[in-house]
């Protein structure tokens, strides 16, 4: 009893503080630059809290020049690291960490939650829920907008808010909270479910062109839509894209 | 003809919407509202013929779908394009009365796709020039000021003003492109339907490409082949 009396109160920042830290983390990427990347936006993002913690402006600006440093990471998982550089700065406010943790703590987990989100939410959530309006799109007109929004988002958000409340609720535990979460192994399902909606894009690509009584139309489609797949890493899309507009150009004529 | 009147208020809607959309594509929420998908038909809606934008949001959504920002690796810059070709092929449509069809699209997509690797250099540009608010950040910083990030937001200055700049500019060449379309005879026309078709191609090439898994190859092209079959069995063509 006398151990806790004799320790320092832990800071707390309020609840409005960090939903104004979360909106701030939306903007983690206005300023990007080579040297820093998303320094400049991580510390403009954690500046409340810091406004909070750190009553003295000269505590508040070393601790400000701190968040200055080098830091970058996927922007929606990036909020986890947020969250939890927030409640280390609680620590180091009451002087119960050093301020070297919340460096570490940030340096540590931005290679790796970075490669988590670019895989889960840049090569499968967008590409499945791009390709979902993409079939949806002959049937239901513009909504497809509202399908690719809903279904993205709908994951995007929950999983931006939830990863910025599990960082200052846990900190350091957010590495276990997040291994949990079946980012990792949830991508290759997404991937596969994407593949099967790309495979249904080129079920469209060809009718529309053989359809009706046009076979050899739907064959040419098919035929180049096989090359591009085959050979696009070394065209690269700008070449191919010139190539079929050369190529339906001198074909289209009398072909089409 | 669109009457000039006309033609600047259209450029100052795509200039808003052109520049919104390059600060949500990176530097604020990236909510996707930037995707070619949602940008082109939104830009068409706004201009006036939803369903001409919406004809070129797919194909260019496809095209693009494998373009992903890794750390410092910059993609092609696909809401530039997808941005600037609808400001351009929707007034030009509207003006020569045929909409914004395949061969319409086609045209402007040979005349603009450039957009997208310029879109990048302009990217890379203006992450050069925010190390000088990095550098302004760290002189506070030394200075001891107590917020030297507060010069974040004005990262997305110059963004907004490059993009709105090329959509507006998209606007006010669109009646040479409608000329050019309404100048253009049968074979041609139906030339640049066909190169419309290819670009269809090539866009779900893209599309199978984007999933980056060596199993999506094999997964589309079962999908295909069922989904034709099926779709053919029930025209009663199978």
């Amino acid at each position: 009893m006398a151990e806790a009396l004799a320790r320092p109160a832990v800071h707390r920042v309020r609840s409005v503080t960090l939903l104004r830290v979360f909106f701030r983390s939306l903007f983690l990427q206005a300023a990007w630059n080579p040297r820093g990347m998303q320094n400049l936006g991580f510390a403009n993002a954690i500046a409340p809290a810091l406004a909070e913690l750190y009553p003295d402006p000269h505590q508040r600006a070393a601790a400000a020049a701190r968040h200055l440093e080098f830091f970058n990471c996927h922007p929606y998982v990036a909020a986890a690291i947020l969250g939890g550089a927030v409640r280390l700065e609680e620590r180091v406010a009451s002087g119960e960490a050093a301020p070297q943790s919340v460096s570490s703590f940030k340096s540590a987990l931005g290679p790796p939650f970075a490669a988590l989100g670019d895989g889960f939410f840049w090569l499968a959530l967008r590409p499945a829920a791009a390709l979902t309006a993409a079939v949806a799109e002959p049937f239901i007109g513009i909504w497809c907008l509202a399908v690719f929004l809903g279904l993205y988002n709908a994951a995007h958000l929950a999983a931006r808010t939830w990863l910025f409340s599990v960082g200052y609720r846990r900190a350091e535990g957010v590495v276990d909270a997040v291994g949990r979460a079946h980012l990792a192994s949830g991508t290759p399902l997404l991937k596969a479910c994407a593949a099967v909606l790309a495979g249904l894009v080129v079920a469209r690509c060809v009718l529309a062109a053989g359809l009706p009584d046009r076979p050899f139309h739907a064959l040419l489609v098919a035929s180049t839509i096989v090359a591009g797949t085959a050979l696009l890493p070394k065209v690269g899309v700008t070449r191919a894209v010139y190539i079929a507009l050369l190529l339906g150009l001198a074909l289209g004529g009398g072909f089409f | 003809m669109i009457g000039f009147g006309h033609l600047l208020s259209l450029a100052a809607i795509a200039a808003l919407l052109g520049g919104l959309s390059a600060v949500e594509r990176k530097g604020a929420f990236q909510l996707m509202l930037s995707r070619p998908l949602v940008l082109a038909t939104v830009m068409g809606w706004a201009l006036g013929d939803v369903r001409g934008g919406l004809m070129l949001a797919v194909p260019l959504e496809l095209l693009f779908l494998g373009g992903v920002n890794l750390g410092g690796n910059l993609p092609d810059n696909e809401s530039l394009l997808a941005a600037a070709l609808t400001a351009m092929l929707v007034p030009a449509g509207l003006s020569a009365h045929t909409g914004v069809d395949p061969p319409l699209a086609a045209l402007g997509l040979a005349l603009l796709f450039p957009l997208a690797l310029f879109g990048r250099r302009l990217e890379r540009a203006q992450e050069q020039r925010n190390l000088l608010l990095l550098a302004e950040a760290e002189g506070l910083a030394a200075r001891g000021d107590p917020e030297p990030a507060r010069v974040n937001l004005r990262g997305l200055l110059l963004p907004f003003g490059a993009s709105a700049g090329i959509c507006a500019l998209a606007v006010m060449v669109a009646p040479l492109l409608a000329r050019a379309r309404m100048s253009a005879d049968m074979p041609l026309v139906a030339s640049l339907e066909g190169a419309w078709h290819a670009v269809w191609a090539v866009a779900a090439a893209c599309a199978i490409r984007a999933i980056r898994d060596p199993r999506a190859p094999a997964f589309a092209a079962v999908a295909a082949v069922a989904a034709m079959a099926v779709a053919l069995a029930l025209r009663g063509v199978l």
